[in-house]
């Protein structure tokens, strides 16, 4: 059976659903299935999962205003969904991507739940298990590899192609990360507890460890087309400055320099060596 | 005109960067053409927005961590240059880039102190939530969240044009001033841009990165002067 989004005000705490309220699957004894319409709502509002990020409860806020339109359809009673939303305003903290499939497996839950199928903490409890690895797999995915990896793709296309290669890499990340949202978001509610294999399966770590070693070399590439735009107006102090400054400052950074002085000491040393060579060419 | 619809670019940049869809679209490649468009001079925010990039590739919300804010940075110093640069009536150039980058970078610090502050704020409607719950408004309970887009809004709407007027002001009388500083601040843009390069391999912290930038950069810088020397222009 298929629910449909219930109304703002329920009857008051404690009185029995209306007669308009979705019937009880309990009843039927078999969980009822959201609407596409209920899931679209709940994925769009999935998007805003960090928009009152607080020390106190991470992304709570944020996962109770994704759950919420879920939980209107499910608990016809307002004592339950009070209840319900209660509890999802609990901690929760993910990487917001993979938060998409902890997100679509508590409503597989939640399902379950309204059902009389499962006890009303078991989505808490998938929650609290899941997003600890959800969010240690997606930081060292998306955070410190895919991310990384089309940025540094989009700087060396940018000093190569120009702006067009941005709007291509800003493209495809963009189909990749849609993609994996929207996958991760259904194969979670299809399959609540069935979701970690399959996520197991992607070998996610073993690729960002390769995306991280290309974007190593795409940001080394721009380090050689600098050198090269460099060459191209000023050749001789130009390129040797620059390529200098690119040898030194990886080797500061990686004996622990901090990025905001390294990056001023590099501009300013870099101006004041050109200044001392340019005035020694025209002297001599 | 230009620092409103700065202001209003920053904002809706700090939006995107945490609080709603993550899309890449407040990232310095693609947030510093898209503020240069917005201001008129889209390959002047392109000449920043690549070094900006791979400066900040490791500024991420890890957890609990806040990085420097790179949406703030960015808007601030591409506002600057672009907007500097029509008050002088050309083209953003790598000296002018430079000096507003100097002026204007301290803007993505103020950021992240900016962005505890959300968090803080965030506490309190968090609580507002807890008690519209109690009072069994439920709907309202769940719209505390998006209040919190207001903050982070408001304050890079604010900040970017701040910063970026400053930087407009001093870096073209500093250009007026002493003429014979554009060809070595020339060169400090791309120092600049190299360390930032550097800094990207190391954010990236895989354990082939030092063998991959180093051979990645001798290749492309050996192609580039070849090209360049033998009148190939790449």
């Amino acid at each position: 059976m298929t629910l449909r989004g219930g109304g703002e005000h329920g009857p008051p705490t404690g009185q029995a659903p209306s007669p308009s309220a979705p019937a009880g699957p309990a009843e039927l004894g078999a969980p009822a299935r959201l609407s596409r319409a209920t899931l679209a709502r709940v994925f769009w509002r999935s998007l805003f999962l960090q928009a009152a990020w607080n020390r106190r409860g991470m992304q709570n806020l944020g996962f109770a205003y994704a759950i919420d339109p879920a939980l209107r359809a499910l608990y016809g009673d307002p004592v339950l969904r009070e209840e319900a939303l209660r509890r999802h305003l609990g901690f929760f903290n993910c990487h917001p991507y993979m938060a998409a499939a902890i997100l679509g497996g508590a409503i597989h839950h939640e399902e379950r739940v309204a059902a009389g199928l499962e006890p009303s903490q078991a989505s808490l409890r998938y929650k609290q298990t899941l997003q600890g690895p959800l969010a240690a797999i997606g930081d060292g995915f998306f955070w410190t590899a895919l991310r990384p990896f089309f940025g540094a793709l989009g700087a060396l296309g940018a000093l190569i192609f120009g702006l067009p290669a941005v709007w291509v890499v800003l493209v495809v990340y963009n189909v990749i990360h849609f993609a994996l949202r929207i996958g991760l978001f259904r194969v979670g509610y299809e399959r609540g507890d069935a979701l970690v294999p399959l996520i197991a399966r992607l070998s996610l770590p073993v690729v960002a460890d390769r995306l991280r070693t290309g974007g190593a070399a795409l940001a080394g590439g721009a380090a050689g087309l600098w050198v090269y735009h460099a060459a191209a107006r000023w050749p001789e102090p130009g390129a040797p400055i620059t390529a200098l400054a690119a040898v030194a400052g990886y080797l500061a950074l990686a004996r622990g320099a901090r990025l905001f002085p390294t990056a001023y000491v590099a501009a300013l040393a870099g101006a004041a060596a050109a200044l001392v060579l340019g005035h020694f060419q025209g002297s001599s | 005109m230009g620092y409103l619809v700065l202001g209003l670019v920053a904002g809706l940049a700090a939006i995107e960067r945490k609080g709603f869809l993550q899309a890449m679209l407040s990232r310095p490649i693609v947030l510093g053409p898209a503020i240069g468009w917005a201001l008129g001079d889209a390959a002047g925010g392109l000449l920043l927005g690549t070094p900006l990039e791979l400066l900040w590739l490791g500024a991420v919300n890890l957890g609990a961590a806040v990085p420097v804010h790179e949406a703030l940075g960015t808007s601030a110093v591409v506002g600057g240059a672009v907007l500097a640069a029509r008050a002088m009536g050309g083209p953003v150039t790598p000296e002018l880039a430079l000096l507003v980058a100097l002026v204007a970078l301290p803007a993505a610090l103020v950021g992240r102190w900016a962005e505890r502050s959300c968090e803080s704020w965030n506490e309190r409607l968090a609580l507002r939530a807890e008690s519209a719950l109690a009072e069994h408004r439920l709907r309202a309970a769940a719209r505390c969240n998006l209040y919190g887009l207001a903050l982070p809004f408001f304050i890079s709407a604010t900040v970017a044009p701040l910063a970026a007027a400053v930087a407009a002001f001093l870096a073209p009388r500093v250009l007026a001033a002493a003429p014979s500083l554009a060809a070595p601040l020339r060169v400090g843009f791309y120092t600049l841009a190299a360390v930032a390069c550097a800094a990207a391999a190391k954010a990236l912290r895989a354990r082939a990165a030092p063998r991959a930038f180093f051979g990645a950069a001798a290749g492309a810088a050996a192609l580039g002067l070849f090209a360049l020397y033998t009148g190939r222009a790449l």
